[in-house]
C-alpha cells in the first residue's frame, strides 16, 4: 500500500482530482498497472468497504470512492493488454421484469465494481430471456437480480428456470436481493445466495467465487 | 362578572410560511415544464398530449401549468370516506385527522413468540380485527404481504380479508388494471351496488409513481380506473430525500410534489370531480443503511410542510404518515419515534395519517405497536383541545369553597371534580402510573408486556358486526375464479 498510499488516500476521501492525478503520476513513473489497481485502487476500496460496514462511512462517501476508482480505471484500462485485467468475476445485474424500481440494484452495482468485479447493468425490467442471453455472452460468473414488489418476485424463479433451460444455471451463481426478499425465499427458488443489503451483496459475491 | 364566550386555541404547527410554500410550488411547476417526465402508458400520454403536454423523445412529457391549475380548480376539496354500513366515519375535508395502519410488510412480530416471521393471511386478518377493536385507528390497511396467499392474487385475498374481518373503512393496494377490477367487484358486494359504492365509498386506492418522475403502465391503469369508477385514489410517489429525490427536503417536496400534480392532472382528464387525495411521501434515506426512515423527523416535517402547502395553495385533503418506526423491536426508540409522528400529525393537520404500527422501517408490521399508538393518539388527541377557557373550567366557585372550606377540604372531594375530572384531564389505560407496590405485584410488565396483553385480549373478545353470509359468499365465489 505504501507505493501507492497518496493514491489510495484520495481514492478513500474521494478526491477525483487528486486521484487521477496520483493515477497518472503512476503512470508516468513507470509502475505496473496491474499494480495501480490491486495495491493502490481495490487496496483503497477495500478499505472504504470495511470503513462502510463499520459505519465509519456514510453512502454518499462511499459511492464517491467508487467514482473515483472508475475515473482512475479509465486512465489505466487502456493501458492493459488484451485480455490481462484480472477482474475478480463478471456480474451481470439487474431489476427482474416488471419491477422498475432501481436505487438497490445501482448501488449493488456500484459497490460490486468499487470491488473489483466487472458489472454488466442491464437496467430495469430485465426479462429472463435477457439475463440468459447477456450471461451467456459476457460469460457471467454471477447473476444478481433485485425486486422491490412481491408481486415481481416470482420473476427471479423464472429467471433461474431460464438459466436452467439455456444450459449454462451450472455455470453461474445467482444472487437475488430487495425488500420483500428472504434468505428462504432465495432458498426456494434455488438461488446460490441472498443479500440484505449493497455491502452484504459484495461480500456474498466474494464468497460465492471464492476470493477475499 | 359576565363573561363573554372565548374561543379555544387549538395547538397548531406551522413549518412553512406563505413564501416558502409557493417557492416550493413554483419549483414543481418548472420541474414539470422544463424537465418533464415519463409516462409509460400510451393512452394517458395521448390523452396528456392531446390536452397541451409537448411530447419528446417518445415517452417524455412536458407540462404546462394551466393543465395543473385545471386540475387543482376540478378536483374536490371535500372527500369523506364511510364504514362498510354507510355511517360517514372519515370527512377528511378541512383539518380533521384521521389514523390507520399500513401495507404490505414482509414480517410480522408474532403475537405469541415475539419473533419476527413472514406474514400470513391470517395477520391480515388479526390486523384488521385488532383496528375494529380499537377507538383511535379509524381505517385499515393490510399490514401484511402474505406468503400463503396466491400470488397473482394477492391483494384481491388481501382486500377479501379486511372485509371480512372490519367494518371500518379500507385503504387497499392493487398491482394493476386486473386485480383492482376484481377488489372493486368485492367492494361493490359490500357496499350493495355500484351506485351505492359511488355515493359512500369505503374504499380508497393506494398507488405509487416511481421517484424520479416516472409513471408506470400498471399505475395509470389503476388510476385511470379509480378516476372513472370515482373511487378515491391517492398517488404518492417515493420521493425520500437522498434517495428517489435530492437530499434536501425542499427539492424532495417539490419533486415529490409535481409527480403528484401529474397524477391529478391524469385523475382529473379521466373523470373530472372524482376524489383524489394529495400528497406525496417524503421521507428520507438513511445515509449508512440506505432504508427509507419510517421514524424520523424528516418525514413529520415535510408533512406538516405539506399541510401548509395544502392550507396555502391546493385546499385538498392530504396523505401523511404516524405511529411508525426504524426500530427492529417495540422498545424505547420505537416509542419515540411513533410519538413524534403521532402529535406533528395531528398538530399540523394532516388528515390521512397512514402506517401506524410499522416497526424496522416499515418491513415488519406489530399488533403490539398500533396498540400502544392507540393510547398515543389518544394523548394526542387530548393535547390537540388545548385549554377551554370559561366560566366552569376556571373554577373560582370550587377555589372558593375548598380556599376557604376549612380543615378537611379538598378538590378531590368537591363536586366541581367529580363533574368534570372525566373530560378535564386524559385518562390512560395502558401509560402505567400505578404505585410502584401494586407495579410489582401486577408481574412488573411494562409498556411492550401491556401492550401484547392488551391486543391478545381485543383479538379474543372483539365482536365485529359480522358480514351478512349472503356477502361473504360471493366474496368466496370471486376468490374461487382466481
Amino acid at each position: 500500500m505504501s507505493e501507492f498510499k497518496a493514491l489510495s488516500e484520495a481514492v478513500i476521501k474521494g478526491d477525483i482530482q487528486a486521484a487521477v492525478a496520483e493515477t497518472q503520476t503512476a503512470i508516468d513513473a513507470g509502475a505496473k498497472v496491474q499494480h495501480i489497481l490491486d495495491k493502490g485502487l481495490i487496496t483503497a476500496m477495500d478499505e472504504v468497504g470495511e470503513k462502510f460496514s463499520t459505519g465509519q462511512m456514510f453512502v454518499p462517501q462511499m459511492l464517491r470512492s467508487a467514482k473515483t476508482m472508475q475515473e482512475c480505471m479509465k486512465l489505466i484500462k487502456p493501458l492493459f493488454q488484451e485480455g490481462e485485467l484480472i477482474a475478480k468475476g463478471k456480474v451481470v445485474i439487474g431489476t427482474v421484469r416488471q419491477d422498475l424500481h432501481d436505487i438497490g440494484k445501482n448501488l449493488v452495482a456500484m459497490m460490486m465494481e468499487g470491488a473489483g468485479f466487472t458489472i454488466t447493468d442491464l437496467g430495469v425490467d430485465v426479462s429472463p430471456e435477457k439475463f440468459t442471453e447477456k450471461a451467456k455472452e459476457v460469460g457471467a460468473d454471477i447473476v444478481a437480480m433485485s425486486a422491490l414488489l412481491s408481486t415481481t418476485m416470482p420473476a427471479m424463479g423464472k429467471t433461474i428456470e431460464a438459466l436452467q433451460d439455456a444450459g449454462i444455471r451450472d455455470n453461474v451463481k445467482v444472487m437475488v436481493g430487495g425488500a420483500p426478499v428472504t434468505e428462504n425465499f432465495a432458498r426456494e427458488i434455488k438461488a446460490d445466495s441472498y443479500a440484505p443489503d449493497a455491502g452484504s451483496a459484495v461480500l456474498a459475491a466474494k464468497k460465492l467465487l471464492g476470493i477475499s | 362578572m359576565e363573561r363573554l364566550d372565548i374561543p379555544t386555541f387549538q395547538p397548531r404547527l406551522r413549518v412553512l410560511n406563505r413564501e416558502q410554500a409557493l417557492a416550493i410550488h413554483g419549483a414543481a411547476l418548472e420541474i414539470l415544464e422544463k424537465t418533464g417526465f415519463k409516462m409509460e402508458h400510451p393512452r394517458v400520454l395521448e390523452m396528456l398530449a392531446d390536452s397541451g403536454c409537448e411530447v419528446s423523445d417518445g415517452e417524455w412529457l412536458r407540462m404546462p401549468p394551466r393543465l395543473v391549475e385545471q386540475a387543482l380548480e376540478s378536483a374536490p376539496k371535500q372527500l369523506s370516506l364511510y364504514d362498510q354500513k354507510g355511517a360517514k366515519s372519515m370527512d377528511l375535508s378541512g383539518e380533521n385527522s384521521f389514523y390507520g395502519t399500513g401495507s404490505d410488510a414482509t414480517f410480522t412480530q408474532d403475537l405469541e413468540t415475539g419473533e419476527r416471521r413472514r406474514t400470513v393471511l391470517k395477520d391480515v386478518n388479526n390486523f384488521a380485527t385488532l383496528v375494529d377493536g380499537l377507538e383511535n385507528i379509524d381505517f385499515a390497511m393490510s399490514m401484511a404481504n402474505p406468503e400463503d396467499a396466491p400470488i397473482e392474487n394477492i391483494y384481491v385475498y388481501v382486500f377479501a380479508e379486511m372485509v371480512k374481518n372490519t367494518n371500518k373503512p379500507i385503504v387497499f393496494i392493487a398491482d394493476s388494471g386486473r386485480d383492482i377490477a376484481k377488489i372493486y367487484e368485492i367492494a361493490c358486494i359490500v357496499a350493495g351496488g355500484k351506485k351505492e359504492l359511488q355515493k359512500k365509498p369505503f374504499i380508497l386506492n393506494y398507488s405509487e409513481a416511481i421517484s424520479p418522475l416516472r409513471f408506470p403502465e400498471n399505475v395509470m391503469e389503476k388510476l385511470i380506473f379509480c378516476a372513472q369508477k370515482q373511487i378515491p385514489l391517492c398517488l404518492p410517489s417515493g420521493s425520500n430525500a437522498g434517495g428517489g429525490a435530492p437530499v434536501t427536503l425542499a427539492g424532495a417536496m417539490a419533486l415529490g410534489i409535481a409527480e403528484n400534480l401529474v397524477g391529478l392532472v391524469v385523475h382529473q382528464l379521466a373523470g373530472k370531480g372524482s376524489p383524489f387525495l394529495f400528497g406525496p411521501n417524503v421521507s428520507a434515506l438513511d445515509m449508512k443503511s440506505s432504508v427509507v426512515c419510517y421514524g424520523c423527523p424528516e418525514w413529520s416535517l415535510t408533512q406538516a410542510a405539506l399541510a401548509d402547502m395544502r392550507d396555502e395553495i391546493y385546499g385538498i385533503p392530504i396523505w401523511a404518515f404516524a405511529g411508525a418506526s426504524d426500530s427492529k423491536v417495540l422498545d424505547a426508540q420505537a416509542g419515540a419515534e411513533a410519538m413524534f409522528s403521532i402529535i406533528t400529525a395531528l398538530l399540523s393537520r394532516a388528515n390521512l395519517i397512514h402506517d401506524v404500527g410499522f416497526l424496522e422501517y416499515g418491513s415488519t408490521s406489530s399488533l403490539e405497536m398500533i396498540t400502544m399508538a392507540n393510547e398515543l393518539i389518544a394523548m394526542s388527541r387530548f393535547y390537540l383541545k388545548g385549554i377551554p377557557v370559561n366560566e366552569g373550567t376556571l373554577a373560582l366557585e370550587a377555589i372558593e369553597r375548598v380556599g376557604r372550606g376549612g380543615p378537611g377540604s379538598i378538590f378531590l372531594m368537591d363536586d366541581h371534580t367529580y363533574d368534570h375530572f372525566m373530560e378535564a384531564l386524559f385518562l390512560p389505560k395502558l401509560i402505567d402510573r400505578s404505585r410502584y407496590d401494586a407495579w410489582e405485584k401486577d408481574g412488573a410488565l411494562n409498556l411492550y408486556n401491556r401492550c401484547n396483553k392488551e391486543a391478545k385480549r381485543i383479538l379474543a373478545e372483539h365482536q365485529m358486526d359480522p358480514k351478512p353470509d349472503a356477502v361473504i359468499k360471493e366474496i368466496e365465489q370471486i376468490l374461487k375464479q382466481g
